[in-house]
């Protein structure tokens, strides 16, 4: 099997679409913040993958693909820090980090 | 040069160095420094030099490295005018309020300008790298505003809430963004939006990209059915935290969309009546419009009610959005634009007036908190009424006018938008109902016997920020011809355009709000004076 662009793509959206789903049927704070991690992460596949064999400017060498990777690597470590210390702050005032036991704002 | 070339981004300049001087003045001050007036000044100040790029700012000498990444153009400036004044007053109400509820650190004020500095990169983002890291650096800064009340279970909540729900939308939206490089091998939008016109990228993967990146964006303004988090997150949130939530990030998200969907992606071979995105905008604003009214109904708390008619507004920019698209921007982009900042300023009074009614022990939250305010304490109730009739779109007000122009868009479009733009109207009349009904509480009801009684607060940073933001109302709903005209998108200058105006009305709401915080302020002391001696008798 020729291993290009298509597997790299078919890869990623296998992440992404696990990632959406862990996100919207997990109930723990912390596992959906991983989920969205795997999310991330599989963006961060499909930019390498196209940089590597873009249809768009074929043999020139732009890396914009791999600058913006670089990127979301970095604004997700600040998001994982800020989505932690929430969640700390979470589990502090009501000992739980289960979503479904976030209920007091329902009207 | 150097000097030059960097003027063109002078207001982000200003607001990020503005940032770390207050880090700094933070954390080496002994003595409680007066922060909140300091971040105001600093944003009045990016205003201010916004304006004056708007009026011939040094375009030509710009150079092409901030230019691929960063637009200098008339939407940009406008839009840091309106984040940038909505930060300020902000920023004064959240002096007023977190002294006032014993919650005050310096890191609010910081956050604030750092997040209001990725509002104004997002607003001018040249570049889906720009945007995404625009974008993060306005929603990480507010995740953290909203979880500012760290004794409050409410308020943390809210910001787990938010922050979920706000990631995965960006993780969507960044796909999006990936797919569209995919497809064209570009970041840049407007090497983006040539490619496309060319017919060189494959559609699939355009319709892929641009399905995720509207989906993204919608979740970002809480558009139905992507709001479920927007109720929750403003009522759980400090309310200037939830002010600043409501007017800036929807003024960058919706500058943002400006230059990825109609810019970029509005290309007639991929988005047309039938196909693209134009036709989901409007169905998202048809049901935004009458989830929004309707829930707002319902609703028991003010500061959700509130929720639920900004998400009502986010209906009305998005059928702007599509007016803007058909148009090929003039009164189109222009509509959007003047009604980014009609609903600042209307959100903006309507907030100031609700913090304003609460104090220490006891905030004003439910309709019950505001019964019989305008009998004990009229001048509070004439901003807070000025401000609910300014959202409604009574004229004249800056929100009638903003919601003329954005229908007179949509007729001018004709076709599917004219329906939409019917049901607007009646969306809105709906909406009057829970307006209204702020009214009846504050000028016909009594409250409940033996019921607490939510005492107003003094300040005198409200009373300035709620005289600058009634100003505005008062002066866009009177004489909207100038303002709609400093709304311009990108270059369509009107060269005739007096600057002067501006700068006498940002110079009256400032001085202005400056007496009436003084005035106020000497009258509580007098009034201190006179109860003293009571007191010790």
């Amino acid at each position: 099997m020729q291993i290009g662009l298509g597997t790299y793509l078919a890869l990623a959206s296998v992440l992404f679409t696990i990632g959406a789903i862990g996100f919207l049927t997990r109930r723990n704070v912390l596992l959906q913040l991983m989920s969205i991690e795997i999310m991330l992460n599989s963006v961060n596949l499909t930019l390498v993958a196209f940089n590597r064999w873009s249809p768009g400017a074929p043999g020139e060498w732009m890396l914009q693909g791999q600058v913006l990777a670089f990127f979301v690597i970095a604004v997700a470590a600040a998001e994982a820090a800020v989505g932690l210390a929430i969640i700390i702050s979470l589990f502090r005032l009501k000992n739980t980090v289960e979503s479904d036991r976030a209920d007091l704002l329902r009207h | 040069m150097m000097t030059e070339s960097l003027m063109v981004v002078g207001p982000l300049l200003i607001v990020a160095v503005g940032g770390l001087a207050m880090m700094l003045v933070d954390a080496f001050s002994t003595q409680k420094a007066e922060l909140s007036i300091v971040s105001a000044v600093i944003l009045l100040g990016a205003a201010a030099m916004s304006l004056g790029l708007w009026f011939g700012g040094p375009e030509a000498t710009a150079p092409g490295i901030i230019g691929s990444y960063l637009a200098y153009d008339g939407l940009a400036h406008f839009l840091d005018l309106v984040i940038c004044g909505s930060t300020a007053v902000a920023s004064l109400l959240a002096g007023g309020y977190l002294r006032e509820h014993r919650i005050e650190r310096g890191e609010y004020y910081v956050i604030l300008l750092f997040s209001a500095f990725g509002a104004m990169a997002l607003a001018r983002a040249a570049d889906i790298i720009t945007l995404f890291i625009a974008l993060e650096t306005l929603s990480l800064g507010v995740y953290g505003l909203v979880a500012f009340r760290r004794a409050s279970p409410r308020s943390a909540e809210a910001a787990v809430k938010y922050f979920l729900l706000g990631s995965f939308a960006s993780a969507i939206l960044l796909f999006g963004m990936a797919l569209l490089y995919g497809a064209t091998g570009l970041t840049n939008l407007q090497q983006m939006s040539v490619f496309i016109r060319n017919g060189a990228a494959p559609p699939a993967l355009v319709f892929a990209g641009m399905l995720l990146t509207t989906v993204g964006m919608a979740f970002k303004v809480g558009a139905v059915p992507f709001h479920a988090w927007a109720p929750d997150a403003y009522q759980g949130a400090v309310t200037p935290a939830t002010t600043y939530m409501a007017v800036v990030v929807k003024a960058a998200v919706f500058g943002a969309m400006i230059r990825l969907l109609v810019d970029a992606l509005g290309d007639l071979s991929i988005a047309n009546d039938s196909a693209g995105w134009p036709p989901a905008l409007l169905g998202l604003s048809v049901i935004t419009l009458v989830v929004g009214n309707v829930a707002a109904l319902v609703q028991k708390d003010v500061k959700r009610m509130l929720a639920y008619s900004s998400i009502s507004h986010a209906g009305f920019l998005l059928l702007g959005m599509v007016a803007a698209w058909k148009l090929g921007g003039g009164l189109g982009v222009r509509s959007v634009l003047f009604y980014l900042a009609g609903y600042a300023v209307s959100n903006l009074l309507a907030f100031g007036s609700l913090i304003a009614a609460g104090s220490y022990g006891k905030e004003a939250t439910s309709y019950e908190d505001l019964a019989g305010l305008g009998r004990r304490h009229p001048w509070l109730a004439i901003p807070f009424s000025l401000g609910i009739l300014s959202l409604m779109g009574f004229p004249p007000t800056a929100g009638f006018f903003a919601k003329y122009y954005v229908i007179l868009a949509a007729v001018q479009g004709g076709g599917a938008l004219l329906w939409v733009a019917v049901i607007a109207v009646l969306a809105s009349a709906v909406g009057a109902y829970y307006y209204l009904r702020v009214l009846v509480y504050l000028f016909m009801k009594q409250p409940e016997k033996d019921a607490p009684v939510a005492v107003p607060m003094a300040s005198g940073y409200v009373v300035a920020a709620l005289v600058m933001a009634g100003y505005f109302v008062v002066r866009m709903g009177l004489t909207p011809g100038a303002y709609l005209a400093l709304a311009a998108d990108h270059s369509h200058h009107d060269a005739n355009l007096d600057w002067t105006v501006f700068l006498i009305d940002a110079g009256v709401a400032v001085v202005g709000g400056a007496i009436a915080a003084a005035i106020h302020t000497m009258r509580r002391r007098e009034q201190a004076g006179e109860a003293a001696p009571e007191v010790a008798g």
